[in-house]
């Protein structure tokens, strides 16, 4: 018997309204957006699932209806197994959740103890127990020792453990997490990324929905990925897989000496040749870094043709196995943060 | 919905107002001296003062004014109260729990109606034990108006936070209700000293049944004395209070449809 899912959209549509101004005073156009645009999407129990994408992609819309903030406009929402719009309260007692702005959400003249006290109520805590659980998940995200200073004296990354701690407090079965990392140092990023896939993921079987911009950080800890980009996902697989999807090119790096700006746009536009980066990696030298991504491995002699026709020396040639990176650009058709 | 758990998550949500209140520590200071200046002015004021038109109501000017004065800061600590629980990203927290919104408006409110309960208090003892003003107060009645009075006002709250949550800046019901209560709400004056259309205008007011009826509960009359005005106030709760709680629903419902709940 299959498993029921512990999140499912299907023809999830969420539009928004968005006014433009014309130039003219007081005469603004209204047009509707689709922010989520007829989305399928199954995230199996007990998953870490990435969900990548660039600025505009949908992913906080997407996370705002699965925690029952907005309702969709189309299509249906199920959140271990209840429905977004007809069972609120069954599916906000199944989710914990934490926003890319979480932080905001506190009471900045409390402790982060009061804050949390305060949120395991509201989120139905029992009484009995709730002291422990609340010192527990201090623990769990390594703040305890700070539980009773003033949150306005926390860093980001305390705010955003304790943002973190306030999504685990009703030991959710399901984590909405956007964007968790946003805005912290590399050692707190570190240790939240480390604490989501080794604590909550594979020690405790919590079901993730991990929103991101960083593609590094999917890349390490999600079970499958999805890209998502203008509301839709473009691709879900493994890590691993997406960046198959990336290796019907190659990249190949070279390192030219005395090579011109026009040579480069000529390779730029040589037949074969996908898109091109360059930078100078020595001034003084001359030379040119190129990362060049080829339709297919046959097209390396044709560049290698190039640089021998036009006398370019080659210091150093490398290939390279394509990055999430490179399937994320290729399928949004944008760059993103690593 | 469990009685017990929906009380406890009342107590948490004042625990944690009373907590950010007791920060501010200038603020209660300021607070408490503003009370206790407001009240020795109007009394200084009401004590040498002769109105006809208070006198003809059976009691002295000085009493008249402190209790208008200080059950008026009630109405106005009511009538705001919604509206200053609309912190948009900590509403969105709050919305997000398995929290009702009714548990979340009486939870949010009640700090601030015991912390104006306790500057009547200090308006009240200023009168009382400074200017000889003698109170005798009918708990029930005054109990039943204060309910009707606040019932009402949480309803124009309600309705002002729910325009509030759609325009983000600007509401018009709390400007409008604040302007009808100095002028038409037999606050600091008798009604019966404004011109005929004017006094027409306070009897769709419902600030002016409160203060109608409130003044005669503290001063040891029985509930028979107000009983039409008490019944009209009554009314007035039993539509303004549904109406600003399904106005207020709308406008959340509304926003979170639209996506600009935290637009602010």
């Amino acid at each position: 018997m299959q498993q029921e899912p512990a999140i499912q959209t299907i023809n999830l549509i969420k539009k928004f309204k968005t006014k433009t101004a014309t130039g003219k005073l007081f005469n603004r156009k209204t047009q509707s957006v689709n922010a989520i645009n007829n989305l399928n999407l199954t995230i199996k129990k007990g998953e870490v699932f990435g969900l990548l994408g660039p600025n505009g992609a949908g992913k906080t819309t997407l996370v705002k209806v699965l925690c029952t903030l907005l309702p969709p406009d189309e299509g249906t929402a199920i959140v271990n197994g209840f429905d977004v719009v007809k069972q609120q309260m069954r599916v906000k007692e199944s989710i914990g959740t934490l926003f890319s702005v979480g932080e905001r959400g506190f009471f900045w003249r409390l402790t982060g103890y009061s804050n949390l006290e305060f949120f395991a109520a509201i989120n139905n805590v029992p009484r009995k127990g709730r002291h422990e659980r609340i010192m527990e998940v201090l623990k769990l995200v390594g703040i305890e020792e700070k539980a009773f200073v003033v949150f306005q004296k926390y860093s980001s990354g305390m705010k955003r453990k304790l943002a973190l701690a306030r999504a685990l407090l009703p030991d959710p079965p399901i984590l909405l997490l956007d964007e968790p990392t946003t805005g912290l140092d590399v050692t707190s990023s570190h240790t939240i990324r480390n604490f989501i896939k080794n604590d909550l993921g594979k020690k405790h079987g919590k079901t993730v929905l991990y929103t991101t911009h960083y593609i590094e950080e999917v890349s390490q800890m999600c079970d499958r990925v999805g890209i998502m980009n203008r509301g839709k996902i473009v691709a879900l697989d493994t890590p691993d897989a997406l960046k198959g999807m990336a290796k019907k090119g190659e990249v190949a790096n070279f390192v030219v000496k005395n090579m011109s700006t026009t040579q480069v746009n000529n390779l730029r536009v040589l037949d074969g040749v996908s898109s091109l980066a360059s930078e100078i990696q020595d001034s003084v030298l001359g030379q040119i870094h190129l990362r060049v991504r080829l339709e297919n491995a046959d097209t390396l002699s044709t560049v290698l043709d190039f640089f021998f026709r036009e006398k370019i020396k080659l210091v150093n040639f490398r290939q390279e196995e394509p990055t999430l990176e490179d399937a994320f650009i290729e399928l949004t058709g944008t760059g993103a943060g690593t | 919905m469990k009685i017990t758990q929906e009380l406890d998550k009342i107590y948490y949500f004042m625990k944690r107002d009373i907590i950010s209140f007791s920060t501010y520590k200038t603020n209660i200071l300021l607070s408490v001296v503003s009370a206790l200046f407001g009240a020795l002015s109007y009394a200084f004021w009401g004590s040498n003062a002769s109105m006809t038109s208070v006198q003809n109501l059976g009691m002295p000017v000085v009493t008249y004014l402190l209790i208008g004065l200080a059950f008026n800061t009630y109405l106005s600590q009511s009538l705001t109260l919604v509206q200053r629980t609309i912190n948009p990203w900590s509403l969105e927290e709050v919305l997000v729990s398995p929290t009702g919104l009714v548990t979340f408006i009486i939870g949010s409110s009640l700090w601030g109606f015991i912390w104006s309960t306790l500057v009547i208090v200090i308006y009240l003892s200023v009168g009382v034990f400074a200017f000889g003003v003698i109170l005798s107060v009918n708990i029930i009645g005054t109990i039943i108006v204060v309910g009707l009075g606040i019932g009402t006002f949480i309803g124009f709250s309600m309705l002002g936070a729910g325009v509030l949550i759609l325009t983000k800046q600007g509401d018009p019901i709390t400007t409008i209700i604040t302007l009808a209560t100095n002028l038409f709400g037999n606050v600091l004056f008798p009604i019966t000293v404004m011109p005929l259309p004017l006094q027409i205008i306070s009897f769709f007011v419902p600030q002016y049944y409160f203060f109608t009826c409130i003044r005669p509960m503290l001063i040891g009359q029985g509930i028979e004395a107000i009983l039409p005005d008490l019944a009209i106030l009554g009314l007035m709760c039993a539509i303004i209070l549904p109406a600003g709680y399904i106005a207020y629903s709308w406008c959340l419902k509304t926003a979170r449809k639209n996506g600009t709940l935290s637009w602010f």
